[in-house]
């Protein structure tokens, strides 16, 4: 299971990698992008089971990323978990016109990221 | 608006999505730009209160004293005050020599008309206002900038300026640097905090085998202290090896605890983030702000700035001169 990790902040990555840990992954089982652009670089060279993305980021952000990744390629099927602080209806509803496949508003405790996580890879 | 989780979950649970509803027509535009008109309002305010002076001290600093001008009449004032005690006609002649026309001087401080042995001054044509050459500042206009320096700087620490604006003082500048430094900081926190956690871990697992030896310790003692109970040391090693048996347990235990306290203090460290943006959004919102004051100020036409008088007939303070002050200035001057 290989889980891509995207955000801008360095802090935001790690706190979501030890989340990830605390539920039984490896550090060796995620990589991580600190924004759209680099994520769609890693994405072409490695395949991915499941993408955490941040909204708001420099180059490209977290929905263009996801608009991309559902327009074609290797990753169009792999579920996509916004992490963001965007907490408005229409932001909600906006990525998931877009086609991310659940959604957390920060802060997140470890538990709201696990039944998340376990509700996408179950689908 | 802010959404709850539960609000989400309901969403992701039956998605039922108006294709009128307003939002969802923008669907590139980041909720940023939709709350700004929100958040704008509230920075506006918090940045006019920041920009403006505290009305108290506005009322013991009058409103011409911000002025290069008015700075100027001060400090010729100063120099007027202390030379008044001995004010004879060598230091008239000093005074119109430093003083470029009339308005400068202060009634109160000009003597009554006294007799002057030898009417020394001497008209002086009035200088006509020339475009300011570059040249070697005289001594008075060292003086001069050096105390203006001095009473900007005691204004300036009495907080009724502002600092001067320089790249550590500039808003965006500051906030910047807050937002970098701070993310910079929080990485070393929790490295600190992922040092604490490894180094727990680490602990657990020799912990492990400490109980797990201690365990064999206490089936090897046992035995031994029932094979030789004439051997008080076997049956001695054995209470003690059964009284350490849980030391390993409770040491497991406790750093359990605080892994656990460690995972809370990593997930509060999410409000970095949230405050970063936040900080991101005030900045962009002064931004947007500077740029449409700037366009709003923006002087397209041809003008160019024109002296403008420093005293005018209605105007409060002790500087402007009525008709009896006049009269006696221009009897002493003789002219």
């Amino acid at each position: 299971m290989k889980i891509l990790i995207v955000d801008d902040s360095s802090t935001m990555r790690r706190i979501i990698g030890n989340v990830v840990m605390q539920l039984g992954f490896s550090r060796d089982d995620f990589d991580e992008a600190e924004d759209g652009v680099k994520a769609w670089k890693i994405l072409s060279e490695t395949q991915y089971d499941i993408i955490l993305t941040d909204w708001n980021m420099p180059n490209m952000n977290g929905l263009e990323l996801v608009q991309k990744v559902r327009a074609g390629g290797n990753h169009q099927k792999v579920p996509i978990i916004m992490i963001t602080t965007e907490g408005g209806k229409g932001e909600v509803i906006t990525a998931l016109k877009a086609g991310v496949n659940n959604y957390i508003v920060k802060p997140f405790s470890a538990d709201i990221l696990k039944e998340k996580l376990d509700g996408v890879l179950k689908r | 608006m802010s959404m709850s989780q539960e609000e989400i979950e309901a969403l992701m649970s039956g998605l039922d999505i108006p294709e009128d509803e307003e939002t969802a027509t923008e669907e590139e535009v980041p909720a940023v730009s939709d709350e700004n008109e929100t958040m704008s309002e509230d920075d506006i305010a918090d940045l006019i209160a920041q920009t403006d002076i505290p009305s108290e001290e506005v009322e013991d600093v009058p409103s011409e004293t911000i002025t290069d001008e008015s700075i100027d009449e001060i400090i010729s004032s100063i120099d007027e005050n202390q030379d008044n005690e001995d004010l004879g006609s060598e230091n008239i002649e000093d005074i119109l020599a430093g003083i470029d026309g009339i308005d400068a001087s202060e009634p109160e401080s000009v003597p009554e008309p006294t007799p002057v042995p030898e009417p020394t001054p001497k008209p002086k044509p009035k200088p006509k206002p020339e475009p300011v050459a570059p040249s070697a500042p005289t001594q008075s206009q060292v003086d001069s900038e050096a105390i203006a320096k001095d009473w900007t700087d005691n204004q300036i620490n009495q907080g009724v300026f502002p600092f001067p604006v320089e790249k550590n003082t500039k808003v965006v500048n500051q906030l910047s640097e807050v937002a970098t430094d701070s993310e910079e900081k929080a990485s070393k926190i929790f490295d600190v905090l992922s040092f604490i956690l490894d180094e727990n871990n680490d602990i657990q697992k020799n912990s492990k085998a400490l109980d797990d030896f201690v365990s064999k310790q206490i089936v090897l003692l046992d035995s031994l202290s029932k094979k030789f109970p004439s051997i008080s040391a076997f049956d001695a090693n054995l209470k003690l090896a059964q009284s350490l048996q849980d030391l390993p347990k409770d040491i497991i235990s406790r750093t359990d605890a605080e892994n656990t306290k460690l995972f809370e203090a990593m997930e509060l460290m999410q409000f970095h983030d949230i405050n970063r943006q936040k900080i991101e959004r005030v900045m962009a919102v002064i931004k947007k702000l500077s740029t449409y004051l700037n366009n709003l100020f923006e002087d397209d036409t041809e003008y160019h700035d024109v002296s403008v008088a420093k005293h005018i007939h209605g105007d409060t303070g002790n500087n402007l001169v009525d008709e009896q002050d006049l009269d006696a200035l221009i009897a002493e001057f003789g002219n």
